[in-house]
């Protein structure tokens, strides 16, 4: 056992239990913060993304002692933000959601995206979110909401 | 079960655990993590202690020597290979190609190679390079090839004392080079099927041929006896030689699953980069 120190949704908070728990359940099952969705639980899906450092990450193969001192960003925080209102408001604006397991995910990769590029291409767009998988809505909604929300939001990256 | 585990927060701390109490290192925890998973909301339970050294900044960084050598920290993580340019263009290419960008993100160069996976990204374009792999113990530092390291699947030549710290890989000199990842989609894909080759040619004769075989045997295959076959021979000369020496380099792979498809897309590969270069294009890669 051992306590971890980071930093989740701009609050400090300290982890006391086994370093080897999951992020995932960390944040699901501790700090009941839920938005985090789990597919799959071996990387692959990204239901469970989540920012480290601003960095898209998935939280079902990261154990919690490895984000001691870092800055976890959950759909919970981004959502209180003005990138992450407009991120979502044009996900609902662009019928980007079905059933709504991925975009959590989804919204975080997306993020991730427009930190670093805020005006992607479609493909940039395509590449940005190759790892989170949707199996309702064929991706071209996600993508067209993506490009809808660097186009409202422009300035806020 | 309760699990064992350790965060150092040097690498002298490290080295010491990994002496005294056998710790494994955990990096990114994109291999360890899945293969201890025990299911939604169930802590992971590792059979041996584990070290979590995601942290350890000594071991992280690119950086390039006098001589051109370009030295990768182990915790180096595939998005930081996959934009740094001094990265010769083949490890770029099987960083920029592993997985989706969050695990890229995620995982590190020490943990592909410690892995031992024959379809990690990394060993192919590495052993192609004739890249080392630096490992040090609390007593002494040891550095071998990466073809040397890896003995076959999952198994290594690391010691029970040791941390993988860095990666140095000799300047490449070629005039043709080619890289080719065959997953089953564009991305989020294990290898299928890989292959990396250089030339050097000088005055239209071979001076050095390279290829490497990944996911196509127990481990990265190369031979540096069937590479031989070209070296010394003309540029103008490869459409005659270019059978003969696919079908010798299809004894030096030994693929489990799918073995006629992985035997001719390698001799395709091969074919199509061979008879690229006999055209005697500009240098650079051939795609």
């Amino acid at each position: 056992m051992s306590k971890i120190e980071f930093t989740l949704n701009g609050k400090n908070v300290v982890y006391d239990g086994d370093p080897l728990r999951r992020l995932v359940d960390v944040l699901r099952e501790g700090f009941q913060l839920t938005g985090t969705k789990e597919g799959c639980g071996e990387g692959e899906c990204g239901a469970c993304s989540v920012l480290k450092n601003g960095k898209l990450v998935t939280s079902c193969i990261i154990p919690v002692g490895s984000v001691g001192g870092d800055e976890i960003v959950t759909i919970e925080g981004l959502r209180e933000t003005e990138q992450g209102k407009c991120i979502i408001d044009s996900f609902a604006e662009g019928g980007a959601v079905q059933c709504g397991f991925c975009i959590p995910g989804m919204v975080m990769a997306s993020q991730a995206l427009l930190l670093t590029n805020p005006h992607p291409t479609e493909d940039d767009i395509r590449v940005a979110i190759s790892g989170n998988l949707c199996r309702c809505t064929g991706y071209d909604l996600i993508v067209e909401s993506i490009l809808l929300a660097s186009r409202k939001g422009e300035g806020l990256w | 079960m309760v699990n064992t585990c350790y965060i150092p927060k040097t690498l002298e701390e490290a080295l010491v655990l990994r002496k005294e109490k056998k710790a494994v290192p955990l990096a990114g925890g994109t291999d360890l993590m899945v293969a201890y998973k025990r299911g939604v909301g169930i802590t992971p339970i590792f059979p041996f202690p584990v070290m979590i050294v995601t942290h350890l900044d000594e071991l992280k960084g690119i950086r390039v020597e006098e001589d051109g050598t370009v030295v990768i920290g182990a915790l180096t993580t595939s998005v930081e290979i996959a934009r740094d340019e001094r990265v010769p263009y083949f490890v770029r290419m099987a960083a920029s190609k592993m997985g989706a960008v969050s695990l890229r993100n995620t995982a590190t160069i020490g943990g592909n190679i410690g892995n031992s996976s024959p379809k990690g990204d990394l060993p192919q374009p590495l052993i192609l390079l004739d890249a080392t792999v630096v490992l040090q113990s609390i007593d002494k530092k040891r550095e071998m090839t990466v073809d040397e390291f890896i003995i076959k699947a999952k198994k290594n030549r690391l010691n029970d004392d040791e941390i993988i710290t860095e990666i140095r890989i000799p300047k490449p000199d070629y005039t043709y080079g080619y890289f080719r990842k065959i997953g089953t989609r564009k991305a989020n894909a294990i290898s299928k099927l890989t292959l990396s080759a250089i030339m050097k040619v000088e005055s239209g004769v071979i001076k050095d041929f390279r290829a490497s075989s990944g996911a196509a045997g127990p481990k990265v295959a190369r031979s540096r006896e069937v590479e031989k076959l070209l070296i010394g021979k003309l540029v103008f000369d490869l459409p005659s030689l270019v059978e003969d020496f696919v079908d010798a380099w299809d004894g030096v792979i030994s693929p489990h699953a799918m073995p006629e498809f992985r035997r001719a897309t390698t001799k395709n590969m091969l074919r199509y980069f061979l008879l690229e270069c006999a055209k005697l294009p500009k240098s650079g890669i051939i795609e």
